[in-house]
Order: structure tokens, then sequence, then C-alpha cells
């Protein structure tokens, strides 16, 4: 059993024991009327309720039917529910769906549609139902996301290819002129990140409001430098006029969004991104951007099946992914490792690794709402719904855990500061290694990989072909070039003291 | 209880299984008429000199870069009102003086703006009956006659029509002047339509409009158009006439060679007849290939007119698509009146966002014409997928009984979503604000978009007959910057796209000169401002 991972794991073994006196019902509700949606109730709620999905799924569906989701939910019942009684119950729905292989009865497939995050027809329908390089290429999300358990990280096998899939969206080879191959990610923590995303999101924008307003006040230009949760994204100047000089901004989009998912840092949230990987990877088409508003069709894929994921499944999706504990640091029982972890941990601020792999950012709330802020047409905006789900991460036992700062702030451990930066050099260019640019991305630049869990997360590498944490550091060139040149020109002894330390982040393998 | 509720989320089936309407219904965008609240309340009316006309220019007098307003008034005075609404919110305008005489307010019919003399500054064109005015804008929305400044005549007939471009190597724009009947001509009104003119700027350093060139025969114009309908980078003018009044007269399109005499398009040049109630001309490239396509208002039947493919490369022969597109907007849509509708205004844009050109009509009766609809409602057709149009002004809130004239679109309170001004024959002018798409909880945002403005170096600074490209996924947007056309009515500014879905996007921009720009990137949701000389966009934000 995996100790770094223990939240998740422990998660699905009390889901277990739960499943298995969950047919006491009178236990049940005695756990809820405990207290808050914590723990062990929580828990039980959300395997209850998994219980009662099968039961009522089975009383329309023959035993051996073939069809994962058999019922699909209503995002206003959900955001009902989910202020009633909490979240448990919709969280063990996403864990369902996330876990689902899911089949051509649900809408596997997209005969008639590309992978693109823009509902993009096909000129011809698709030969096949899986591709393995333009996709679909899954048929769950967790035939990927799996290791070492359901919403983890994956091996070389289940890379990814990232294209745009507007033209030339039909490929069947792995010349990189055509995609862009992706390792998986983990999904742990994944809620938090978004949470400090948005408080970031919010700060850096309200910057360029006081810069904008004080240059209208003044009616001169006005710089100002942007940083939030102490990471800086360098400075904007605002004119009189209201228009912005954004030439000097960094690491971010100009329209200041931080886009935390995706390796290169190019979804701005959960949701976003389960919309789009469903299409591209599943072919299964979210309702909120495929659907009659968007496309004018039903069925746009136009594989027969309408309306493959409805606002309040993709909510489950997010919710499921939102709760994902995230890992642990792993404390070496061998005293010899504690000591060398130990002294890695100096090290990784000596060389200036912390510049980018920032131990922890401080997150001041704790209440997911889904939607988010952030999102634009295409995916379920807050406007587009009378009220939010609103999941309360900090009831959740992990959250608890977490240490806080004297403001109260959490501290989020994901060594990582949601900030993109330039990561190859001439001379040290693996790190640049693709021929197209992503969402305007440039090929050189990526999200800071947050490091949380990293010695449960190999291979390495956008592209996932690193197998050992050393090739990974020695591939940091660009802005990661001066911290890879102290670790490269420092003694064996001290290179094994970081990666000591790094392999603490994580489960013992 | 709690926990039985929980059990009943699980079982919820989704209301999207259910059968939907359709999708205009259900989607299009809700308006609100505010134009009392807003501080707007004017009026156009006169006799029958101003049963056409009744114009209204949006154009940004006091660099704030919010659409002001400008109306025209027939026998009432123009009227300018400043714009103060607040980002998302209420419309608000206030009243602000012209600084012109009671005489030089009274009589127009229309009014378009333009920087003509390039001075950053947006200038007035008032058509009227009678003497024509140029009006040099200044700081904070004031303005002087310039008349004789720019040694422009003005003339003494009763224009009703306006479109500018920029000729190659001109330092200022050229003008043409659109005429209606020649009411001092015997047996006027039948037959006596009066000339069109063309102006060119003289060489020097202001602006000089002491060349005029007539353009005979006029047919009683009541829009034009500069339009570059063959891609040869050389615009020509393209004039809607009235058979009302005309007898042997037809639709125009003149070949305006730059520093040659204008020529008119013939039947030997593949021309073809059209003789309608030429009242509105507006251009979009539907299809964004290059060629526009021209919506034609009219008595009855409104004609989407797409170059002809099966025509010989290069004439001008055009095909009526109006009424496989469902565009014919020919009779009111909702009412029992039955009688053909008189379609005045006709401008394209995206209302809803969405990455589809939509088509809004100003409609009303021209006076009391029996044989013509009473309640004849304000057109809004929401462009579709499949290229056809569908209508949907009741359920947006536009279908008021009022005579529609001129008309603005205008993102007045700067949220991204296109508001509405049109001014009314004998009734108030409406101003609509778009709120987005109504849902059960209250109004929900429309799809992505983006608002450009284009800057240059003189000559020329707002890049008057520039085309926008924006790519988003597979599919092209295409916008022109244009002064003319509509009815009477005007507008600059924001260059406003709808993107559906896509967050970002990269827009190309051919420049006046015909040269095209690298490609810029944009995210979705924000006015961007393209200056030919800088190599990023820049953002601008409200107040």
């Amino acid at each position: 059993m995996s100790l770094f991972f223990r939240g998740s794991r422990k998660f699905v073994t009390r889901l277990t024991r739960c499943i298995n006196f969950s047919n006491n019902r009178a236990r049940v509700l005695r756990e809820l009327r405990r207290g808050p949606m914590t723990g062990r109730a929580l828990i039980c709620a959300a395997a209850v309720a998994t219980l009662a999905l099968v039961t009522a799924s089975r009383a329309q569906e023959a035993p051996w039917s073939e069809q994962a989701v058999q019922r699909h939910l209503d995002f206003d019942t959900v955001a009902a529910e989910v202020a009633a009684i909490g979240p448990a119950a919709l969280i063990a729905q996403g864990e369902r769906l996330f876990t689902a292989k899911f089949t051509r009865f649900d809408g596997v497939g997209r005969p008639m549609a590309t992978q693109a995050s823009i509902p993009t027809k096909r000129r011809r329908p698709a030969q096949s139902a899986f591709v393995r390089t333009s996709g679909p290429d899954a048929n769950a999300c967790v035939s990927c996301h799996a290791d070492p358990s359901p919403g983890g990280a994956g091996d070389f096998t289940v890379n990814a290819f990232v294209s745009e899939g507007f033209t030339s969206a039909e490929f069947d080879s792995l010349d990189p002129q055509f995609s862009n191959e992706r390792g998986t990610t983990a999904l742990f923590g994944a809620g938090l990140i978004e949470l400090l995303a948005r408080e970031m999101t919010t700060e850096l924008q309200a910057q360029r409001s006081a810069a904008l307003s004080a240059a209208r006040t003044t009616g001169k230009p006005v710089s100002a430098a942007l940083s939030t949760k102490g990471v800086g994204f360098g400075a904007l100047t605002a004119a009189a006029d209201g228009a912005v000089d954004l030439s000097g901004v960094q690491g971010v989009d100009p329209d200041l969004v931080i886009r935390p998912f995706g390796q290169k840092g190019v979804s701005v949230s959960l949701r976003q991104f389960t919309v789009s990987a469903a299409n591209a990877h599943h072919g299964i088409q979210a309702e909120e951007r495929f659907g009659a508003r968007w496309t004018g069709e039903a069925d746009f894929d136009e594989d027969g099946v309408a309306a493959e994921l409805t606002a309040g499944d993709v909510s489950a999706l997010v919710a499921f992914q939102a709760a994902l504990a995230p890992p642990d640091r792993f404390a070496p029982s061998d005293k010899s490792w504690r000591a060398a972890a130990d002294a890695g941990a100096t090290l990784f601020e000596r060389w200036g690794c912390a510049d980018c792999h920032r131990r922890a950012l401080p997150l001041t709330g704790l209440r997911f709402a889904d939607p988010g802020p952030y999102d634009t047409a295409g995916t379920l905006r807050a406007a587009d719904v009378g009220a939010a789900i609103i999941l309360d991460l900090g009831a959740l036992d992990w959250v608890a855990k977490l240490p806080r700062n004297a403001a109260g702030d959490v501290l989020v451990p994901l060594f990582g500061d949601l900030k993109r930066h330039v990561i190859a050099d001439a001379a040290v260019s693996a790190f640049g290694n693709e021929l197209l640019a992503q969402n305007f991305v440039e090929r050189n630049m990526f999200m800071t990989a947050e490091l949380w869990g990293v010695a449960a997360t190999a291979p390495y590498g956008h592209r996932g072909d690193m197998t050992v944490l050393d090739e990974a550091i020695r591939a940091h060139g660009g802005e990661g070039r001066a911290s890879r040149d102290r670790y490269v020109e420092a003694p064996d002894a001290s290179r094994a003291e970081l990666v000591a330390f790094l392999r603490t982040m994580g489960a013992a393998q | 209880m709690k926990f039985a509720a929980g059990l009943a989320l699980l079982a919820a089936a989704s209301p999207a299984m259910a059968g939907e309407a359709p999708r205009a219904i259900l989607h299009a965008p809700h308006f609100v008429e505010e134009a009392a609240a807003a501080g707007v309340a004017h009026v156009y009316d006169g006799p029958w000199e101003h049963f056409v006309g009744g114009g209204v220019a949006a154009f940004d007098c006091n660099g704030d870069r919010k659409p002001d307003l400008a109306l025209a008034g027939g026998k009432s005075p123009v009227r300018l009102f400043v714009n103060h609404s607040q980002a998302g919110g209420a419309l608000k305008f206030d009243e602000r003086d012209t600084g012109l005489s009671d005489k030089d307010r009274a009589g127009a019919l229309g009014l378009y703006p333009l920087d003509i003399d390039d001075d950053g500054h947006p200038d007035l064109v008032l058509l009227r009956v009678g003497r024509n005015l140029l009006l040099k804008g200044g700081p904070d929305c004031t303005f002087q006659k310039a008349n004789r400044a720019w040694a422009f005549d003005g003339g003494r007939a009763w224009t009703t029509a306006f479109a500018a471009t920029w000729e190659p190597d001109a330092a200022f724009p050229t003008l043409a002047f659109g005429n209606y009947v020649d009411r001092s001509a015997p047996g006027s009104p039948w037959g006596t339509c009066d000339d069109n003119v063309l102006l060119r700027p003289s060489p020097g350093q202001t602006p000089r409009y002491d060349q005029l060139t007539a353009l005979t025969p006029g047919h009683c114009a009541l829009s034009m158009l500069f339009t570059d309908w063959n891609r040869s980078g050389e615009p020509s003018l393209r004039i809607a006439n009235d058979r009302q009044y005309h007898l042997d007269g037809e639709e125009q399109l003149w070949r305006v060679p730059p520093g040659r005499a204008p020529r008119l398009y013939a039947r030997s040049d593949g021309w073809e007849r059209l003789k309608i109630w030429g009242m509105g001309i507006a251009e979009a490239d539907l299809n964004a290939d290059g060629y526009p396509e021209y919506a034609l208002t009219s008595m009855g039947d409104t004609k989407l007119q797409r170059l002809d493919e099966e025509a010989e490369e290069g004439r001008p022969a055009y095909r009526d698509i109006a009424f496989e597109k469902g565009a014919t907007a020919h009779r009111p849509y909702i009412g029992g009146d039955r009688r053909p509708s008189t379609g005045w205004h006709a401008e394209f844009a995206d209302f809803d966002n969405d990455g589809l050109l939509d088509l809004f009509i100003a409609k009303g009766n021209v006076e009391a014409m029996p044989d013509f609809s009473a309640y004849d409602p304000d057109n809004l057709l929401l462009g579709q997928r499949d290229g056809g149009f569908v209508e949907a002004g009741d359920t947006a809130g536009i279908a008021l009984d009022r005579r529609g004239r001129g008309g603005a679109i205008a993102d007045f309170n700067v949220d991204g979503m296109l508001d509405l001004a049109v001014v009314n024959r004998g009734d108030p002018v409406s101003l609509f604000r778009n709120l987005g798409n109504r849902a059960a909880h209250g109004p929900r945002p429309l799809g992505n978009w983006l608002a450009v403005e284009l800057r240059q170096p003189s000559p020329n600074r707002s890049a008057v007959g520039a085309r926008v490209s924006v790519r988003v996924g597979n599919r092209t947007l295409a916008r022109t910057v244009q002064t003319g056309g509509g009815h009477a009515s005007g507008r600059t500014g924001w260059v406003h796209l709808g993107l559906g879905t896509a967050e970002r996007a990269q827009i190309r921009v051919q420049w006046p000169d015909g040269e095209w720009s690298h490609a810029y990137r944009a995210f979705a949701n924000n006015f961007v401002i393209i200056d030919r000389v800088e190599a990023e966009v820049r953002y601008w934000y409200p107040d």
C-alpha cells in the first residue's frame, strides 16, 4: 500500500467498507447525524448513493447492459442536493464516471467530429472508433489516469497526442509536425490547484484594474508589477485611455488568467479540461459545448447518441477530481535516506530549484464553486446557472491536515508556482523538442511541473520519456538553466541528496 | 429526509433529454428597450422629405472608446448624446450641445461619422434637405462647421445616401453623396431623380472638396456603399435606388478607378438590371471567400445577393439567395397584418456571439401606405450553422410597433454584447440593451467575443477599407471597415466579432493598401487594439 497516496487509497478502502455495511441505513444515518460531512460520514453517504444509482439503473436496464452511464445528472438538481446534503454522492458518482468504461451506447466515438476543443466536423466519417494517435484513444479516464490509483499519472504507453484538431485532424503518425506527445499527469490535489489559480487570477486582474484606475485618474501611464502569492508575473503599463501595454507580462497569458492545467498551462479549470478531454479521448461530447446551443445539433458527432455528458455529469467528474487528496511527503524509515533528504532539501533551495518549484502557495478560500469564475463559453459558466455547486474542500479530512500560515491560509505544498517558464535554450533543449506551439504557448515554454508526488509519477518530462529524476533535472534549460547547472556541476553525493529529497515526495516504490 | 433527497439526486434525469425548441428561439439574445431611462428621448419626424431618412451615427466623440450617438431629427434638430454607460450596466447618455446653429441642425436626414481630416477626432457628415454639412470633430465632442474650411459646397439637393473611401495615395477620403428626388424639376417627383456626386480631395495639407464629379444618371439613391466586390483592391460604389420615383432606373454599381472618372457597370459588363425599392445596403462576407454578400432592403422582399458562381469570372452578376437562406423578411413575422413589409436600415452583426453573422433590418411603413403593412416590426434574423437565417425579433424583444428607419449596432455598454439603436419615424428612438440569453434564473451570457480597433499611421488612421480576418478553428470570420450603407446611418469604432466557444483567436488584417499583416493573437472576451506599427495587440479595458 502506498503511503504517499494513502489518502486516496484510504478513501477506496473505506468506501468498500461502507458499501459492505451500507444496507444498514440506520447505521449510515447515525454517521450522517454526527456532524459535518467529513470522514466516514461523507464516504458512507457516497457509497450508499452509489449503490442507489446502481440499483436505480438496474431497475431500468438489463443486468447485462453494456451502457456504462445509465442515468445522467441534471445540474440544477445536483446543485440543490449538494447544498442540502453535501457532495459525497456527487463525488462518488464522479468516481464512477471517471472509472467507467464508456461504450458506444454512451456515445463513445465521434464519427463526424474531430478532437478539437471547438466543435469541429470531420470531412469524412472516421474509419474506426479508436485511433491511438488522433483519438479517440481511450474509453475511460482511468485508462490513463490510473497510477497508482484513479486520478493518477500514467506510463509512456498511455501518452496522449495533442493537436488542435482543425487542420490535419486525423493523423496516424507520431511525427511531431502533427501533434505534441504528452505524458499523463496526476490529478491529485487538482481542486486546490484550481482554487489557487482562481485566487491568483483575481489578484493579478485586480492589480491591472488598480493600474488602470491610477492612470485614468492621473492622466499619465502607470506601470505596475504583477505579483501574486509571492510569484512575479512581470509588469504592465496602463495608459490613461484604458489601453494596457502587456509586453512585460511573463508566464501568464495576456488576459492574466492563470490556466493551471495541462503541461503547457492551457486549461483554466477542471471543468474545461474534462469537457475537452472527454471529446478528444473518448468521443464523449459534453452538452455544454457540443450541444444545440453552440452547434445547432443535439448529436454533433453523429454517433446516434445525444446528450452524452450532461452538465451534471461533468460536475460529478469535476467534483471527483477536485476532491482528490494531494500527495503527502514520505518520511523514510531509513536513517541515511532521511539525512540525505534533509541535505537535499537545503540544496533544493540553494540551487534555486524552489524559485519555480515553490514549496507551498497560500490558499485563502476553500470553497470550490463549480462552475468557476473564469470559464468561457463552451464550458458551463457561473452565469449560465442559477446557483453553482459549492464543494467545501475545507470539510475534507486531508485538507484539515494541511499546514496554515499566520493569516490562516492553507499552505498548499505543490512545489510549483503555476507560472509558465521558458525551459529550453540552445544548449539544453530537450524540453523544447516540439514543433508545434499549443494554444499560443510557445514550444519552449511549459508550466512549472508540480513536484508533489514526483516520486510516484515517473516517467518524467512532458513526453514522459525520462525514467529518472536526474534526466529530468539535467533537461532544464532556459529559466531553469542556472539551477540545472549548479546541479550538474555539484559532486555526485550532492546530486544524490537532491534526488533523495525528491524521492520523499511520494510513495516508496 | 435529507438522505432520501440525496438518492433523488442521482435518479434525476437530465431535462436535456427532452425535446427542444428551435435553437434560435432557445438561444436568442434578449433585449430591453431603455431609451427613455438612458436619457435618449428623441423623435425623427417631418413632412414628405422626411418620410425617408432618420439616421443615427454611433461613434466615439470624446475618446473614451464608448459609442456616442448623433441623431437626425428631420424637422427637429440634430441631437448629440454622450455615452456614460458603465461596463455591463444600464445604458446612460447625456445630451451635449453640438455647437451648431438651429438652422444647421434642422432638416437632417442622416449622419455618417468619419475622420475626414485624419486628425484622430471623428468628424460628421450631415445629410440634409438642402445644404449638406461637414462637421469637424474636436476634443470632447466639440464640432465646428467645416464646409468653408474644406471647400465643400454642400449643394442644395435632397441628400439621402453617403459613402466614403480612401483612394490610394490620397491624404483624405473621397466622398460620395446620393441624392433623391429633384423637387424643382418639371414633373417632380416621378422620373426626376437628382444626380449623385463624387468628391475627391484636392492635393494639400487640409481637406478640400472643390472638385465635384456628377454620377449621372441618378436613380433616387437611398443608400450607397464603397465595396470591393471583386477582390481587386479597388472599391466600387454600389447604390440602392428607389423605384418609387425613378422610371427606367435600376440598382447601380460604379467603377471608381483612382484618378479617373467613374463609370457605370453596364449590361455588357455583366451587371444585371434590378429594380427594387432600394432603401438600404448591408455588406458581409458570409462565407469568408473574399467576395461580399449584400442585403438590399426594399418594400416586400429583402434581397440577399451572392456573386453568381456560374457567371463569367470578374463580372458583377449576382444571384438572390434570400429565399433559400430564409432572409426575405418580406412581411411581418408576428401580428395579423399580412401585407408586405417596408425595409430600411440593414446591418450584419453577430448579436448572439455564436460566430455567425445575423442580419438586422429596420422596418416601418413609409407613412400610411395602404398596400404595405402598418405594424411592421424590425427583423433580427439570426444566422444559422447551415448558412440560413431564422427570425428571432419577437423573442429578442425588438418587435415594437414603431416605424423604423435608420439604425446603429454597437456595444454601448462595452460588455461584449451588441446593443442596438433604431431611429423611428414619428416615434421615439429605440435603444435596446442586449442582456444576453434569457434563462429561467435570469440572463445568461452569450458566446465568446472579440472587439478590435484598427490604427495605422496617416493617411487613413482609422483604416477605412481594411479587412479583418479572424481565424477560429477551421472557420474564418470576416469584417470590413466601411463608411456608408445602411439607411442614412453609420458608425465607427470597435469591430465586433462573436467567437462562439473559441477561447482565443488569430487575427489578420488586410490594411487598406492591400498589405496583409502577420497573425495577431488575442484571447476571447477582450477589446484589443491593433496598431499597424506594433507587433502585438494591446488590450483595452473600460472604465
